[in-house]
C-alpha cells in the first residue's frame, strides 16, 4: 500500500463523485475510468502559493504561508476598508475565483480559529456577538483534526473516545497534556484566544505607505508616472508627521491577474521630497526596468511603502559628508586658481591606461576638465606586492649605461651612469616588454630589470634587442629609479 | 640666533600662536615618535633632503610614503608640486611607479611649476586653502628658499591644517646647515633592502623600500629648546610598506653591514 500512487488533490466534481484525498490512483481508476490524474508538482504548487501570498498583500501587509495549501492574512483593522469582514470576504473570494481558484476562507479572532473555520465549518465568519464562552462552544462540536494536530494523534484521541473538541476541552488538562502532548493543550489555549498565536508574516509591515486601487485597471506608463507622483505625495506627508526621511523605497504593482512587481530604490540621504523620490523612480525605470513593470493586463493597485525611514535631524555622517563636500569644492577653487595662473597643461591629473611601454603606461589630463574618470582604476596590476614593480621616476629620455656581465645576454654584474660605477648586489629580471608590433614594425624588444646596488639605490634597467636574434651588441639603458 | 629663536617663540607664546595648534600628529615608528614628540605634525613645513645626490628618489620616496599615509588618514586628496627641472634632472614621477608605492592616483594631482618662486606660492595657495590632505613639494634652485619663505609656508600649514613636505633635491648633504623655520628636517638615504631568495641561488631579488632617515632638526611644538632624545648623528633604518601604507623599522640584525657603514656620527668624528 506505501508505494501506491495516491490522490494528493481532488476539485469539486472529483467530489461529488465521492473521490477523496488519500484514495489509491489504481482504486479511483477502478470506480471511475474516465478520471483525469495530473502528476502533483510540489515545488510548482509551492511558488504559486507564494504568488497568491503576494498578490494578497493588497489586503493586509501581514500576509503568512500556512502549510502547503494555506495562506494566513492578519487583517486587524483591515477589513473596514472592504465594507466589512463580509465585505472582504467577499471581494477575496471573487478575486480568486476570477483566476480560477476555489477557497475554503474562514475570518475568527485568532489564528487557530481561523484555521478551524475554514476547513471544518459552514460558517466562515463567526458571528457578530460571539466572544468568551458562546465563541469557544462555537468549535466543540468540530472533529479534533480541527486543532490541527498530527492524524497520528488525531487516531489515538478517537480511540480514547475523544472525537470532537468539545470532548477535550470538557476534561481536565493535566491528563491530556500527559497523554496526547503539552502541544495539544496549547492549540486548543490559541483557539480559545487564550494565548496569543501569531502569524509570521513574509514581509515586514512598512512604517510608511500610501496606495491607490483604481477602478478600471491602468496600462500606460503615463498614468502610472502621474499616480506615482501623487503616492509620493501622500509618503512625504506621513514621513512628515514623523520628522523622518526615506531611506528606501519600494513601490509595489499589483495587476489584475494576481501578478506583484516591486521596485526598489535607496536613497544617499533620508528623503522627504515628493518629488526626489519620484524622480528616483523615473530614473530607475527609464534606465532599463521598464519591462520589470509589464503592466500585463492592467495594474488596479499601486502602493508606495517606505522600508527604510530616519531621522531627517542632521547625523554625524551629514556633517561629515557636508565637510566633504566642502572640502571637495575647495579643490576645485584652488585647481582652477592654480590652472589660471600657471596654465592648465601644468595642473594635471594621472590616470593609468593598458599599455605596455612604460612611457606610454599613464596619460595626463588637465585637471580643471573635472573629475578623472575612474577608468585606470581596474588596472592594479602595479598595485603593492612584495616590492615595487614599477619605479617611481621615470626618465623620458632613457640614459645609456655601459655594462659588464658575465655571459652576453645575462644580468649586469656592475654598470656606469653618470660617470658613476655602481656594483649589482641584488637583481631581478627579466620583464621583457615589447613594442606592439602592429604600430612599431622592428621595435626592439627590451628586458627589463630592477637592479639594487651595493649602497641600496634600486635602478630600472633594460636591455634593448634581443641578443642573437635581434641584435648582436645588446645596448643597455636606464629607464628608472625606484626609492 | 638662539637668543633671537627664543625671542620669537616667546612671542608667539604670549600671542596664543602656540597654544591654538591642533594636535593630529601621524605616528611613524616607535623610534620616530619619540624623537619627533609624538609623531610627526600634520599641519606644519617638513623639509626632506636627500644625504647624497644619488639618494634624490630616496628622499622623494619617503616624502611620497609620508603623503600616502596622510592621505589616508584624512581621506582626502594630495597636490605634488615640482620644478619644471626637478623632473628634467631626476625624471618624471611615474604614474605606476606612484601606484606600486601605496599611491591613490585618482587622489593626486600633479602641478609643474617653472621657478622656484612660483612653486612656493602654489604651495602657500595649496596648504591656505584647506583642501588637500597633504601638500608636497619638489624644489630644485634653492636660491629663494630662506627664513621668509619657510616662515610662510609654515604659517599656511598651520592655516590650511594640512602638512607641507618640502622636497629639497639639490640640497643633498646640507642638512645640516640648513637654516629655516620647518618644524622637522630629515635627511634621507637609501639604503639596501631585504633581498629575497633567488631561484637561481645567485644574487637576491631587490625587496621593499628601505631608508637610512636622519632627524636632523625637530622644534617639537613647544619650543622649549632641543626637544630631549633628538640625536642629530642617530640614523633610523626604514622600510615602507606600501600595501599597508606603514613604515617598519627593520630588526638591527637586516642592515648589519650599512649600520657600521653609517656608523654613529660621533664615533666617526674621534677616528
Amino acid at each position: 500500500m506505501k508505494n501506491a500512487r495516491r490522490l494528493v488533490g481532488v476539485d469539486i466534481n472529483a467530489t461529488r463523485l465521492g473521490l477523496s484525498v488519500g484514495l489509491s490512483l489504481a482504486d479511483a481508476r477502478a470506480r471511475h475510468p474516465a478520471l483525469i490524474a495530473i502528476d502533483a508538482d510540489p515545488a510548482a504548487e509551492a511558488k504559486l502559493l507564494e504568488r497568491l501570498a503576494d498578490s494578497c498583500a493588497r489586503y493586509t501587509p501581514l500576509v503568512a504561508l500556512d502549510g502547503r495549501d494555506g495562506l494566513m492574512l492578519d487583517v486587524s483593522g483591515v477589513a473596514h476598508l472592504f465594507g466589512g469582514e463580509e465585505g472582504l470576504v467577499e471581494e477575496i473570494e471573487a478575486r480568486f475565483a476570477r483566476q480560477g481558484f476555489t477557497l475554503a476562507l474562514g475570518l475568527a479572532d485568532n489564528p487557530r480559529g481561523a484555521w478551524a473555520l475554514a476547513r471544518y465549518a459552514r460558517h466562515r465568519i463567526v458571528p457578530a456577538g460571539f466572544s468568551g464562552k458562546p465563541f469557544a462552544k462555537l468549535f466543540h462540536e468540530m472533529p479534533v483534526a480541527a486543532l490541527g494536530i498530527e492524524a497520528a494523534v488525531a487516531a489515538d484521541m478517537a480511540r480514547a473516545g475523544l472525537r470532537r473538541i468539545g470532548d477535550l476541552a470538557m476534561r481536565p488538562r493535566a491528563p491530556i497534556a500527559a497523554r496526547f502532548g503539552a502541544d495539544v493543550i496549547a492549540r486548543l489555549d490559541a483557539l480559545h484566544g487564550l494565548a496569543r498565536d501569531a502569524i509570521s508574516p513574509r514581509f515586514a509591515a512598512p512604517d510608511f505607505s500610501a496606495e491607490r486601487r483604481f477602478a478600471s485597471p491602468i496600462a500606460h506608463v503615463d498614468a502610472l508616472m502621474a499616480t506615482l507622483a501623487k503616492l509620493a505625495d501622500d509618503l512625504v506627508v506621513l514621513l512628515e508627521r514623523r520628522e523622518k526621511g526615506a531611506r528606501f523605497v519600494e513601490l509595489s504593482l499589483y495587476r489584475v491577474d494576481g501578478d506583484v512587481r516591486r521596485i526598489r530604490v535607496g536613497a544617499g540621504r533620508p528623503l522627504n521630497e515628493a518629488r526626489a523620490i519620484a524622480r528616483l523612480f523615473a530614473e530607475r525605470l527609464a534606465g532599463g526596468a521598464e519591462d520589470e513593470i509589464d503592466a500585463g493586463f492592467g495594474i488596479d493597485l499601486m502602493r508606495l511603502s517606505c522600508l527604510v525611514a530616519e531621522p531627517l535631524a542632521p547625523s554625524q555622517s551629514e556633517f561629515e559628508r557636508a565637510f566633504e563636500a566642502e572640502r571637495a569644492a575647495k579643490l576645485a577653487d584652488l585647481l582652477d586658481r592654480l590652472s589660471a595662473r600657471l596654465g592648465p597643461s601644468r595642473v594635471t591629473r594621472q590616470t593609468l591606461v593598458d599599455a605596455h611601454l612604460p612611457e606610454q603606461a599613464v596619460v595626463a589630463a588637465p585637471a580643471v576638465k573635472g573629475e578623472m574618470r575612474a577608468r585606470g582604476e581596474g588596472l592594479d596590476i602595479y598595485a603593492a606586492r612584495e616590492a615595487p614593480s614599477r619605479p617611481l621616476r621615470l626618465f623620458e629620455w632613457p640614459e645609456p649605461i655601459e655594462t659588464l656581465a658575465e655571459i652576453p645576454d645575462g644580468p649586469p654584474l656592475r654598470f656606469r651612469w653618470r660617470r658613476v660605477l655602481h656594483e649589482v648586489a641584488a637583481i631581478e629580471g627579466p620583464e621583457r616588454i615589447a613594442a606592439p608590433w602592429w604600430r612599431h614594425a622592428g621595435a626592439p624588444t627590451r628586458d627589463y630589470f630592477r637592479a639594487e646596488d651595493a649602497t641600496g639605490r634600486r635602478y630600472w634597467l633594460y636591455r634593448e634587442g634581443l641578443y642573437g636574434r635581434e641584435t648582436m651588441r645588446a645596448k643597455w639603458f636606464l629607464h628608472g629609479v625606484f626609492a | 640666533m638662539a637668543h633671537l629663536r627664543r625671542a620669537v617663540e616667546e612671542i608667539e607664546a604670549r600671542s596664543g600662536l602656540a597654544e591654538t595648534r591642533a594636535s593630529s600628529r601621524l605616528s611613524l615608528t616607535r623610534a620616530l615618535d619619540r624623537m619627533l614628540g609624538g609623531g610627526l605634525a600634520g599641519d606644519a613645513l617638513h623639509e626632506i633632503t636627500p644625504a647624497t645626490p644619488s639618494d634624490g628618489a630616496a628622499a622623494m620616496g619617503f616624502a611620497l610614503g609620508l603623503a600616502a599615509r596622510f592621505m589616508k588618514e584624512r581621506s582626502a586628496a594630495g597636490l605634488i608640486l615640482a620644478e619644471d627641472f626637478a623632473a628634467r634632472d631626476m625624471g618624471a614621477l611615474h604614474g605606476p611607479g606612484l601606484v606600486a608605492h601605496g599611491l591613490e592616483l585618482s587622489r593626486l594631482v600633479f602641478v609643474r611649476a617653472p621657478d622656484a618662486r612660483s612653486l612656493f606660492q602654489a604651495m602657500e595657495e595649496a596648504l591656505k586653502s584647506g583642501a588637500p590632505a597633504v601638500v608636497v613639494g619638489e624644489v630644485w634652485r634653492l636660491k629663494s628658499y630662506d627664513l621668509a619663505v619657510s616662515r610662510r609656508l609654515n604659517l599656511a600649514a598651520r592655516t590650511g591644517g594640512a602638512p607641507a613636505l618640502l622636497v629639497q633635491a639639490s640640497a643633498y648633504g646640507a642638512a645640516d646647515r640648513i637654516s629655516s623655520a620647518a618644524e622637522t628636517r630629515f635627511e634621507i638615504a637609501a639604503a639596501p633592502s631585504a633581498h629575497g631568495a633567488s631561484a637561481s641561488g645567485g644574487r637576491g631579488l631587490p625587496g621593499r623600500p628601505a631608508f637610512a632617515a636622519r632627524l636632523v632638526k625637530s622644534r617639537l611644538g613647544s619650543g622649549q629648546g632641543p626637544p630631549v632624545g633628538l640625536d642629530t648623528a642617530r640614523t633610523i633604518r626604514l622600510t615602507w610598506r606600501s600595501e599597508d601604507k606603514q613604515f617598519d623599522e627593520p630588526a638591527i640584525s637586516l642592515s648589519l653591514v650599512a649600520a657600521s657603514g653609517d656608523g654613529p656620527r660621533a664615533a666617526r668624528a674621534s677616528h
